[in-house]
């Protein structure tokens, strides 16, 4: 129920801010006005580019990403209009991208893309964090999509989310029961595929084990007076004593003892 | 992907700090993924063909010498590094050489690159390179400083009697973990230089770009205020949208 009324809200919200950004509505116009810098007006595609001056630069240093923690002191509103500042910026940025990449010219600092998509990813954990504390007070819940831990067809174990429907379970012929309840879980195929499956693991386990004991064994041939204690908090699966006593631990070099 | 993430060697933390760059980004720049699966259809795994093995060497991930030194049809010999534990050399360190022809010698750490748990002494453990040599030019030489091993070239140097010492990580009563000197047990600062990166010396002597930065003094003020409310309440209440229509009973499953 909740879940619905929240999801209701969002489709809204989007739809009228929309329409009072655009149309009427002055004085929510004018108090937010108030409250952004803005640099230059454009309102055409040439807001999709970077500012000319930066279109030769082969160097356009900034500052780092916004961390949660500064994200966290500030109000909602400030968060909205940062989110769409950096919706901007990421769409300018991509463009650019773009048309270096046609014009055959180095796209100067890359890394700025991955910023300002760290800044947004910050933004939307922050919002998250605070929807998911109202809700817990109010109702009890977290509000988020609900997941379950179901079997799923090969009878490996797996996360479902769930999906929002009009008409009940029992009344919806057209919903696709899970394969639990099918009866596909116990069939000879499955259990087949789960027993390749289990060796499967197991031998990655066992490669990985003695990849790591053949490792070791290296090292003790390369630096015998190494400090055995990290090198057990390195490898903590690694039987040493047996490493050392092997022929491969033996370097071209006599023995001390 | 699995393996892939278990058996590609993570580029140092040192090194992430030092670049100042997202480590998202460093990864992409050195990685080279040849062919990946799509996504969001049930038949393609989540797999891809990548280069596992990577050169870690004084040229740094995200530059464009150690694509070519990684380049796909090169393969190099499998480098063994000796466990070092926690990392307890950082730049401007004072150190003292331990082998080589520079042995006794004290010097100051210019680089440190921990994937192959290397330092660089200014001025130590030099060889000469020729540099620009051509047909009719003799070329320039030059004197360049070789990689140290932290194991077993370079100690650390004891504040109080200028002598190399072992060092331990240890906590203070107020709680900072410090580099204790094992043959003294003075306190080694960690040194100014190194929180320098590749953009600035120190924090403090940022310059931040009018243009796209936001300003400190913005990025610090406090605008939060708790309220009992979700975010897409409140900025419909900012926005003075009201939105009474009951949304109809839906089933979730």
């Amino acid at each position: 129920m909740n879940f619905s009324l929240f999801r209701n809200v969002l489709k809204n919200v989007a739809a009228i801010t929309y329409k009072s950004n655009n149309t009427f509505n002055v004085r929510g116009v004018t108090q937010v006005t108030k409250n952004i810098h803005i640099t230059c007006k454009h309102y055409d595609l040439m807001e999709f580019f970077d500012e000319k001056k930066n279109w030769n630069e082969t160097n356009i240093r900034v500052g780092r990403a916004w961390k949660l923690d500064e994200l966290r002191i500030k109000s909602n509103t400030d968060l909205h209009k940062l989110w769409y500042v950096l919706l901007k910026e990421r769409n300018m940025l991509y463009t650019m991208e773009h048309e270096c990449n046609e014009k055959v010219r180095l796209f100067p600092n890359p890394e700025r893309i991955d910023k300002v998509q760290e800044s947004m990813d910050n933004i939307e954990t922050v919002i998250k964090e605070r929807n998911i504390a109202y809700y817990k007070l109010e109702t009890g819940e977290t509000g988020e999509r609900p997941v379950e831990d179901v079997v799923n067809l090969l009878g490996l174990s797996e996360k479902y989310q769930k999906q929002e429907y009009h008409l009940p379970k029992f009344m919806n012929s057209r919903w696709v029961r899970s394969y639990f309840e099918h009866g596909y879980i116990n069939s000879f195929a499955v259990k087949k595929f789960y027993r390749l499956y289990r060796e499967k693991l197991h031998n990655e386990e066992r490669k990985a084990r003695n990849r790591d004991f053949n490792h070791v064994q290296q090292l003790l041939k390369r630096f015998p007076d190494m400090d055995m204690e990290k090198l057990k908090a390195e490898y903590p699966n690694v039987d040493i004593e047996k490493a050392k006593r092997s022929k491969k631990a033996r370097g071209h070099f006599m023995p001390k003892y | 992907m699995r393996i892939y993430n278990f058996l590609c060697k993570k580029v140092g933390e040192l090194t992430v700090k030092y670049s100042n760059l997202p480590e998202s980004y460093i990864k992409r720049s050195y990685e080279q993924v040849y062919w990946k699966n799509p996504k969001g259809y049930p038949q393609y795994r989540d797999v891809q063909v990548a280069r596992r093995k990577f050169r870690f060497t004084t040229n740094r991930p995200w530059t464009m010498q150690f694509a070519r030194q990684n380049e796909r049809s090169k393969q190099n010999k499998k480098v063994f590094l000796e466990p070092v534990g926690e990392w307890s050399f950082f730049k401007g360190d004072r150190v003292e050489v331990m082998v080589g022809r520079d042995k006794g010698k004290q010097g100051i750490v210019s680089q440190v690159i921990q994937e192959r748990n290397w330092v660089i002494v200014e001025g130590m453990n030099t060889h000469l390179r020729v540099v620009g040599k051509e047909k009719d030019f003799p070329g320039i030489t030059i004197q360049s400083e070789a990689p140290l091993l932290v194991t077993t070239g370079v100690k650390l140097v004891d504040p109080e009697t200028l002598k190399p010492t072992e060092v331990e990580w240890r906590y203070t009563e107020e709680g900072d973990k410090v580099r204790v000197s094992l043959s003294s047990s003075r306190i080694i600062p960690i040194p100014k230089a190194a929180e320098e990166t590749v953009d600035y010396k120190s924090k403090e002597l940022y310059v931040e770009n009018p243009t796209k930065d936001t300003v400190a003094a913005a990025a610090t003020k406090i605008t939060f205020e708790p309220k009992l409310r979700t975010f897409e309440m409140d900025i419909m209440e900012s926005m003075g949208i009201k939105e009474d229509r009951v949304p109809a009973k839906s089933y979730w499953y």
